[in-house]
């Protein structure tokens, strides 16, 4: 027995290790001084543990700003994707609409569209209403990043729900929309939360669609941010380690919060890679 | 008809209406973001259509395919996004595939393991190419610390294409391979230990184990995680673009850089729309063995 339970020790610690080094490594980048930096060889624990490199990622550029903008987006975004495929989830697996895994397919496929592909038509829609650097542009295109996702994860979880719980509601009196608002939706409470935190994470991510609909001094979110910090050539990169870790904070708060949902809702819904 | 059969035939009636106005949200939204997008995208490739001189627009055919098919750019483009997916798909599922084994056990670091798959999958690729890059810094980078310490040279990673290829490969496998991970864990949960443990009765070897009874049952598992890197590696943007801007040079330059570049640098709007046109075919033929899944599941 022992020989094995050290094999499984070494393969958690391979996991932990790939998972976890990189980002640890900024961390420890984000500490060093400049000075320290500089030294060859290269320092792997920092020497003087210095938080400069923090006051400067906040004084150099708007990082309290890109932050406030990604979450903003996410926050609206995942809002907007929830409502919208909440009804289509719940039309899709119970209202008996003719056809649902057509219409399910249809919805999932086109939202399936590249975003490199749309960021022309969307580029010149945005500019035509005025909307270029404002979270709208980003709002609705984020929105439906996560829509075939969200749909996925709510369709399986309303499929679950036994048809009788609806049945007497509406022997009851309840009209159909009052089955739907007041039984399923305050029931699906777990299902809808892990659809917002995959349409969460997915918003915060987005790069490509930012780079050009929204690279407004006020209005941009943290990964076209953070790519102001480097000048032509010169890298500061522990002030870049600084403004990576602050932005990848939310994201492991969010992960230790909720790991058992994020975990059940990708495999359910698997969607984006 | 009595008058039991009308009341079900309003109630069918009135289930059906709330049906299709549930949906109307996300018809519309599809419509707006996605279906008159992709029309106009259409229209423009057909069109000569440059910003710079917006009244010279005119209807071209498909001159503007044939301008991209002879443009050596767009073939180097489909190479670069070529190879990139010839290497990092492989690299990605493997190892995730390994990953996925080594999670899968019930240790006490549960929750810390869980953790380190689902981190790199959430952290944004945009972050993640700027980590590597630092990571292959030539003069402090790590990797090459790393080399020195092992007795290599160090090599400058990020200026010279060659080199520059493989740390965006890597950084493009590792990124991808925890999403791998968490889909190939949760195939690997739903098969019943005892059948293992039979195996292993049997006196199979811990390879035979793998080989012949967690593989075929992993299989399907395989093939959604195998889709689903297909389509992302055919689109990749943030990860060479935040790594080298598609460089040194145009080394690193994928069909989505070049798209992006087409339009927002020289401002080519019905040559970019074409090239994009292209692309948003390619990534529905890869897309249509998940869609047939998801319908055949699904009707």
């Amino acid at each position: 027995m022992k020989p094995r339970l050290r094999l499984s020790n070494l393969a958690v610690l391979l996991v932990l290790l790939n998972g976890l080094a990189p980002s640890l490594w900024v961390l420890l980048t984000s500490l060093k001084s400049d000075v320290e930096l500089a030294q060859r060889p290269i320092t792997w624990w920092p020497e003087h543990a210095t938080f400069t490199n923090y006051l400067r990622a906040f004084s150099e550029q708007p990082l309290l700003r890109f932050v406030g903008n990604s979450l903003g987006v996410a926050v609206l975004s995942a809002a907007l994707c929830v409502t919208v495929s909440a009804g289509a989830a719940y039309a899709l697996a119970k209202l008996r609409l003719p056809r649902p895994g057509l219409l399910l397919t249809l919805l999932v496929s086109a939202a399936l569209c590249p975003p490199a592909s749309l960021l022309v038509p969307l580029f010149e829609i945005m500019r035509g209403l005025g909307l270029l650097n404002t979270w709208l542009a980003l709002i609705l295109p984020n929105a439906v990043l996560s829509l075939p996702v969200c749909t996925l994860v709510l369709v399986a979880f309303f499929r679950t729900i036994p048809d009788e719980l609806a049945e007497a509601a509406l022997i009851d009196g309840c009209s159909h929309f009052g089955v739907f608002r007041r039984v399923v939706l305050p029931l699906s409470v777990p299902a809808l939360s892990t659809a917002a935190i995959l349409a969460l994470v997915n918003s915060w991510d987005e790069f490509l669609l930012a780079l050009t609909l929204n690279a407004g001094a006020h209005t941009r979110t943290l990964p076209v941010g953070l790519m102001l910090y480097q000048g032509e050539f010169t890298f500061p990169w522990p002030v870049i380690s600084a403004a990576l870790v602050v932005g990848t904070i939310p994201i492991v708060l969010l992960l230790a919060a909720a790991q058992e949902r994020v975990v059940g809702g990708l495999t359910t819904g698997g969607v984006k890679g | 008809m009595s008058a039991l059969a009308t009341t079900k035939a309003s109630a069918t009636r009135a289930r059906r209406t709330l049906g299709w106005l549930l949906l109307a949200p996300a018809v519309v939204l599809l419509g707006a973001v996605v279906a008159y997008p992709v029309g106009r995208l259409l229209y423009a490739s057909l069109h000569q259509l440059n910003l710079v001189d917006p009244a010279a627009t005119r209807f071209v055919g498909l001159a503007n395919y044939a301008e991209l098919f002879a443009d050596p750019n767009f073939w180097h483009a489909t190479g670069v996004t070529l190879r990139l997916a010839l290497v990092t798909i492989p690299g990605a599922m493997l190892l995730g595939l390994v990953l996925a084994l080594a999670a899968d056990s019930d240790s006490r670091w549960r929750w810390a393991v869980r953790l380190a798959l689902l981190l790199p999958w959430a952290l944004p690729p945009g972050f993640c190419g700027m980590m590597f890059a630092w990571f292959f810094n030539s003069d402090y980078g790590v990797v090459n610390d790393l080399l020195v310490r092992l007795g290599q040279t160090p090599r400058p990673f990020l200026v010279a294409p060659g080199p520059a290829f493989f740390a965006v490969s890597l950084a493009s496998i590792w990124k991808a391979s925890s999403f791998v991970a968490l889909i190939l864990l949760a195939g690997l949960q739903t098969i019943p230990a005892e059948l293992v443990e039979v195996a292993r009765l049997e006196g199979a070897t811990r390879w035979q184990r793998f080989r012949h009874v967690t593989l075929p049952l992993l299989w399907p598992s395989i093939l959604v995680a195998l889709i689903f890197r297909s389509i992302a590696a055919l689109q990749a943007f943030d990860i060479p673009y935040s790594m080298t801007q598609g460089g040194p040079g145009r080394s690193n330059e994928t069909l989505a850089i070049l798209t992006n570049t087409l339009v927002t640098e020289f401002l080519d709007i019905g040559y970019g729309s074409a090239l994009a046109t292209l692309l948003l075919g390619l990534s529905l033929v890869l897309s249509v063995p998940y869609l047939r899944g998801l319908y055949r599941s699904h009707d």
